[in-house]
Parts: C-alpha cells; sequence; structure tokens
C-alpha cells in the first residue's frame, strides 16, 4: 500500500469509526474536513440559521446513493448569490455550490445527493451583501430492518 | 357460545352484575352477548376504523408484549405502553376482558376464560348492528392498512380472499404498507378491479417526476358533515420491505405535501372535518401532529397498539385500534360549525366468544379457506410453552424458527425480524401449518445463509437499534430488534447510536469484530450486505419440517439481551418501573 492509498483508508476508516449523534461542535466526526470546505465557502464568517432558508430532505432516505433534497430561499432572486450543500459526515462533506442570476427568477435547487451514512446535511444560502444564511437537517442512511 | 357456570359467573363479573349464584345465571340468561359492547351513541357522524388486520379472518390468540421499549422519554406513554404500566395508565381493572385483550398480564389464564379474540365474520356482526342502529349514510368505515398480508389464505390467493372480505366488510377507505409486498402491478390490479375502497396516499410518488400514484384524499359526507380524509401510507416502505416491490415509487412521511392538502381541504373545500387516515405509526403520528396544524382526527396504524382513550395534541384527536382484528375503534362525533362540540370513543374487543358471527361473512371466509383446509388444518407438533410473536428483543416463537434455520442452514447466528404481527398459541396446544404461516406468510420467504465480518454486523445490529430506539420518533421505523439466535449482548437503549451494543457473545465466546460470522436470516435485506450469500428454502416450509421432526417444541422465555438502562418491560414514564 502506498502513502497515498493508506491516507485513503485512513480517511475512510476515521470516517466511519467515529459516529456523531450531537450537533455539537466539538462532536465532529471528522470536524476538521467538514471546517475546512465550510471555511473555503464563508472564509470564516459564521451562518445564521434562518427559516428563510428551507430544505426539504427525506428524515430518513429510502437509498443513500441518490437522496432527493430541494432548498428555497425565500428571498428575492437578486439578493442571492449562490446556495452551497454540505454532508457533514461525508468522506468529502463539500457537496455541490449552485450560483444564480436574476434570470433564475427565484433562489432554488431541487437534485439528488450521495451520503454516505446517517449525517447533518447543511444548506447555506451565500447573500450578494455577503453574509451568509443556513438551514441543516439529520438525514438517517440505513440498510432497515423492520417491518 | 359454550360458557361454563364459572364463565358465566366472570362474564358477570365483566358485565358488572352481582355474581350470587342462581341470581346472576338468571341475568345472564336474559342477556344478549352485545350488552358487553354497550355504546352511548352521540351527534350523528360515526367514524368505525380498524388497523393491522393482518389478513386474520378467523379468530386467533394474540398476546401483546411483555416487553415494550424505546427511549426513556418516550415510555410510559401511549406508543410505549405495556403490562402492568399500561394497566394503571388507563385504570383498567384486574382479570377484566380489556385486561386479556390490550396486555400480556396472565394472559393463558385469561385466554382460557375468555377465549379467541377478532375474526372478521364476529367484526361484521358488531359492524352490522352499528349500522342498523345509525343509519348507514352516519357511518364511514376506515382501514389503516396492513389488511392483506399476515396469513396462508392471504399469501395463496394473492390477497384477493382480503379484498373480498373487506367488501363484505364495508370498508369505506384505506391506506397500505405490506399490501405493496404484493407488488405494485397486483396492487393496482386489485385496487381497480376488485377493491370497493378507495385506496389513497399523499406520501407515495413516481421518483422520476414525484407525481402521486394515488389519490391524496377523498371527501365524503357522513351523517350531514362534510369530512375530507387524506391518506399517509407507511412511509419507510422501501426500507422497511425489499424495493422490488414498488421499483419506480418513493415514499416518505411528507408533512410538507400533508399540511398543504389539510390547507387545502379547509380553505378551498370548505370541509367540516379533516382526517388523516395514516399508516406512520403512533409515536410518528404523535410527533407528526405537533407539526402539522390543522387535523382534527389521525387515526393511526402501523404500531399495533391498543389505545382505549384518544390523545390529544393540540387540537388534534389521534386514535390507534390494536391488530390482528382484535378491536374495531368506535367514534361517533357531533359536527357544529366546523367543530366537534361532542364525541364518545370506544375501543370496541372483538370477543368472539360473546358475539355470533355473521352467518353470510362466515360463508365467505369459509369459502376462502376451503381450498386449502387439508394443508392448513394439518397438525404438526404440540408446544409446552407459550408460544408469541411480541416483545422488543426476544419471543418464544422467533425462537422456534430461528433453531429451525440453525438445523436448516447450520449457521452460528440466526436473525428473524422484529415484525409485529404473527400469532400465539396456548401451552400444551397443537401447532397446525395455519399457524406457521401466521407467523411467516410472506412474498419473500426465501432464507439466506451467508458470511459477514463482525464489525459490520455490529454495524447493522446498531443501526437497528437506532431505528428501534431513536429518541425523536422521526427516525424511528416503528419495529422491534431483530431476533438473534447465537448472540448474547448487553444494550444501553440511552447510549449514542453506535455504542448501544456491549458485552457482546457468540455461542458462548466473546464477540471477534476482525472474525467472519456465518449468518442466517429471512424477511430482510441482510444478505445483500454479506458475502457469498446462499439461498434456502422457504422459512414456512423450513420451519414446518422442524416442528414435525420435533413434534414437541419448549422454547425457553429468557431473552438473550440484557438491558442495562432499564430495569423492566413495561416501564411507567421516565423509564421507572412499576
Amino acid at each position: 500500500m502506498d502513502r497515498r492509498n493508506f491516507l485513503k483508508t485512513m480517511s475512510i476508516a476515521v470516517s466511519v469509526v467515529a459516529v456523531s449523534p450531537t450537533f455539537s461542535k466539538k462532536a465532529h466526526a471528522n470536524p476538521d474536513k467538514f471546517q475546512q470546505a465550510l471555511m473555503k465557502i464563508t472564509g470564516g464568517k459564521t451562518p445564521t440559521p434562518s427559516d428563510k432558508v428551507q430544505l426539504k430532505a427525506p428524515e430518513i432516505a429510502e437509498n443513500g446513493a441518490v437522496v432527493p433534497i430541494k432548498v428555497l430561499v425565500n428571498l428575492p432572486v437578486e439578493q442571492v448569490k449562490a446556495i452551497h450543500v454540505f454532508a457533514k459526515d461525508n468522506p468529502n462533506p463539500y457537496v455541490f455550490s449552485i450560483y444564480f442570476t436574476p434570470q433564475n427568477g427565484r433562489a432554488f435547487i431541487s437534485t439528488r445527493i450521495k451520503l454516505a451514512k446517517t449525517t447533518v446535511v447543511h444548506a447555506l444560502a451565500e447573500l450578494n451583501d455577503g453574509s451568509f444564511l443556513e438551514a441543516s437537517q439529520k438525514v438517517k442512511v440505513t440498510i432497515g430492518g423492520c417491518g | 357460545m359454550n360458557l361454563s357456570r364459572r364463565d358465566f359467573l366472570e362474564l358477570a363479573a365483566v358485565l358488572g352484575l352481582t355474581a350470587t349464584g342462581g341470581d346472576a345465571l338468571a341475568k345472564l340468561a336474559k342477556l344478549k352477548p352485545e350488552e358487553i359492547f354497550q355504546f352511548k351513541p352521540v351527534g350523528t357522524v360515526t367514524l368505525l376504523h380498524i388497523c393491522d388486520l393482518h389478513a386474520h379472518l378467523k379468530p386467533l390468540y394474540f398476546r401483546e408484549p411483555s416487553t415494550l421499549l424505546s427511549h426513556p422519554s418516550l415510555v410510559g406513554e401511549p406508543g410505549f405502553l405495556c403490562g402492568e404500566a399500561y394497566l394503571e395508565y388507563y385504570g383498567i381493572k384486574k382479570g377484566s376482558i380489556r385486561q386479556y385483550f390490550d396486555t400480556a398480564v396472565d394472559f393463558v389464564e385469561l385466554a382460557h376464560k375468555y377465549g379467541k379474540m377478532g375474526g372478521v365474520a364476529h367484526m361484521a356482526t358488531l359492524v352490522k348492528q352499528i349500522i342498523s342502529e345509525r343509519g348507514r349514510d352516519k357511518v364511514l368505515f376506515l382501514d389503516s392498512g396492513d389488511t392483506w398480508q399476515g396469513t396462508a389464505v392471504a399469501l395463496f390467493t394473492n390477497a384477493k380472499a382480503v379484498v373480498d372480505v373487506q367488501n363484505a366488510l364495508g370498508i369505506d377507505v384505506m391506506v397500505g404498507h405490506w399490501e405493496f409486498t404484493y407488488g405494485k402491478d397486483r396492487v393496482m390490479e386489485l385496487i381497480d378491479n376488485h377493491l370497493k375502497a378507495e385506496f389513497i396516499s399523499q406520501n407515495v410518488l413516481d421518483s422520476m417526476w414525484e407525481e402521486r400514484v394515488f389519490k391524496p384524499y377523498t371527501i365524503k359526507e357522513v351523517g350531514g358533515a362534510k369530512i375530507g380524509i387524506i391518506g399517509n401510507s407507511y412511509p419507510y416502505t422501501p426500507i422497511a420491505n425489499p424495493k422490488e416491490f414498488i421499483e419506480g415509487w418513493t415514499f416518505g412521511v411528507r408533512m410538507d405535501t400533508l399540511q398543504e392538502l389539510v390547507d387545502e381541504l379547509k380553505n378551498d373545500k370548505k370541509v367540516d372535518l379533516v382526517v388523516l387516515l395514516s399508516h406512520d405509526g403512533f409515536s410518528l403520528d404523535i410527533a407528526l401532529a405537533k407539526k402539522v396544524k390543522g387535523i382534527d382526527i389521525l387515526f393511526s396504524g402501523h404500531t399495533h397498539d391498543p389505545a382505549p382513550k384518544p390523545i390529544f395534541v393540540g387540537n388534534t384527536m389521534i386514535v390507534i385500534a390494536g391488530s390482528h382484528g382484535k378491536y374495531v375503534g368506535r367514534l361517533d362525533l357531533e359536527v357544529k360549525g366546523k367543530k366537534i362540540t361532542k364525541y364518545n370513543y370506544k375501543l370496541i374487543p372483538v370477543a368472539s366468544n360473546f358475539i355470533k358471527p355473521d352467518p353470510q361473512m362466515e360463508t365467505l371466509i369459509n369459502n376462502h379457506y376451503k381450498p386449502y383446509e387439508k394443508k392448513l388444518n394439518q397438525v404438526i407438533g404440540k408446544t409446552q410453552t407459550l408460544l408469541y410473536k411480541r416483545d422488543t428483543f426476544y419471543s418464544t416463537f422467533d425462537r422456534v424458527i430461528s433453531e429451525a434455520i440453525k438445523e436448516e442452514t447450520d449457521a452460528e447466528i440466526v436473525f428473524t425480524p422484529g415484525y409485529r404481527w404473527g400469532t400465539t398459541i396456548l401451552p400444551e396446544e397443537e401447532i397446525t401449518v395455519d399457524n406457521i404461516y401466521e407467523m411467516t406468510a410472506i412474498t419473500y420467504p426465501d432464507v439466506y445463509r451467508f458470511e459477514m465480518k463482525g464489525s459490520q454486523l455490529k454495524m447493522i445490529l446498531e443501526d437497528i437499534a437506532d431505528n428501534v430506539f431513536n429518541e425523536n420518533p422521526l427516525y424511528q421505523q416503528g419495529g422491534d430488534m431483530s431476533r438473534l439466535l447465537g448472540m448474547e449482548y448487553e444494550i444501553k437503549i440511552t447510549a449514542p447510536m453506535g455504542k448501544r451494543l456491549r458485552n457482546i457473545y457468540v455461542n458462548g465466546k466473546p464477540f471477534d469484530p476482525n472474525r467472519y460470522y456465518v449468518l442466517a436470516a429471512w424477511g430482510g435485506n441482510l444478505h445483500r450486505a454479506g458475502r457469498n450469500a446462499k439461498k434456502f428454502r422457504p422459512v414456512y416450509d423450513i420451519v414446518i419440517d422442524y416442528v414435525k421432526r420435533k413434534k414437541v417444541v419448549a422454547p425457553p422465555l429468557k431473552s438473550n439481551v440484557k438491558v442495562i438502562d432499564i430495569n423492566c418491560g413495561c416501564p411507567k414514564k421516565g423509564g421507572i418501573c412499576p
């Protein structure tokens, strides 16, 4: 095993072993990766939780490989620069960014994302004034087992 | 009805008569059995409700759980209430027929006194009586689903027997869960060509375009009131049951669209009442009613809870009517100015021994059984201990099934699913082929043997435990833990996800996360996560042959799971033991 493969294996192992049940910042599964990914987008600004951002995702995913999510920013589209989505406990927590122009009509995206396991999904709205709003929801990824 | 003198005295006690020798007998001689089911009618609307019949067309014994655990913040309240804690919560008299139907306390003794429960011919007598009393235009009959699956006659007729019985019983509206395990084509065929009831669901969508597969709601005039009924089928069908049956459909709780439909019915359709007919599960529905505003009555299902009194979340009344045809829920309403001004609710026990079966329904049921009677009535053995299904971790009938699979497959660990449907057989009674199907009649019955690494097995068990014990009901699936033979463990229910199981032993040896174990399982997706999977015979064939070989079974009553943080099976609020 070369060093690169070794590191790859390690990072997966870490993300599988440490499962966090709480939303506290201390108990992150891979705090560095998530915080680093967040930092790249926000430049260190703290997103404000807001009901202006509506995140729709299933409580329990039917299939972790294709989890339907919808994000709507309930503000005039002129005020919204982008929507950024993160899956906190994914091996790569940064999922996507989508940028808006007024021609979009409204700041809305409906898509499917891949989740490696149970995780909190974060949807950030980046506004044109440089601030960030946020909505988050836990999505459970399970193999099932009862009827 | 063949009652001994002792039964007469017991019945006298149930009915609150003075049990003084000849006097009581004289009173009882004049008494119509229907009087047990006395009900004070209210208003002009009667809503009847059944849930989770599981295709039990004939009377059966069914023992409620003696262990029903979840997170301590949820136990001891409706949804996670059993045994002595249940009797205390609802103020139920010791030795009463209510105790017999609703709990496992003194079950065998009371079973000998009161006899079998349910049976649709017996239920039909009650329903006909209510309809003749109220008038058909004042009665609406709702069915929360899990109706088509659970017995041999349902499986052999691809649910047709049950649909015919639903039609004869007069079911008006239904939703589903196990119905979907007949496959979407069969479901549509039965709904389109045979089922008289309307099948509604707001939460079943085509996964590509998210268009609804069924009508989301229906509006019915009942006793002069305009009632809008929205349907929620089981939100986690694609997770709990094989996906291939419903390929291309997506489910989920879908509270946002539910709220939109509630508003639409109230504001645009101007209904008097909004009803949610659901198969979400009792505790999930209690959580849902806190978030979705404007539902007047929520008829729940899935978790099989008998709840003799409605519970209220804000202005939403929630009821659930047990399982296996043991009960009919009757809700009478007076509706004035789009409000419920009076109500009366009763969870009526279908006490088969005290009700004359409806002859037409009995004939219909017997006709459906006739082609299979010889096979199903065959006695294959006997049990020395009480065989039952329910409980959170362990049950005796599941132990018999697991032993049978272990002998067949030679696996180290056997998984049996934590379904809540099944049957009960009293000690010293015979076991028939029909009984085995009552525990195993599913459309994907194959047993698989496969290998799985210890660490992965542990992760899967933790995952299942989180589905059962999560403190947020929205993340629960409303079932019990998979039953394990060959593995013992301790569990801390309040521990975080992934850290609940400890001190695991496999066949007496400490569990090794790095070793591969040979497992056998049925009724789930587990084998897909393992390697070298090998398919065996259907579970019912394996168990029938096992019981034939053994002639007498006597599974131990002791569970293989030790709970660390709750010291009894039926705790009161906060996890305190009675």
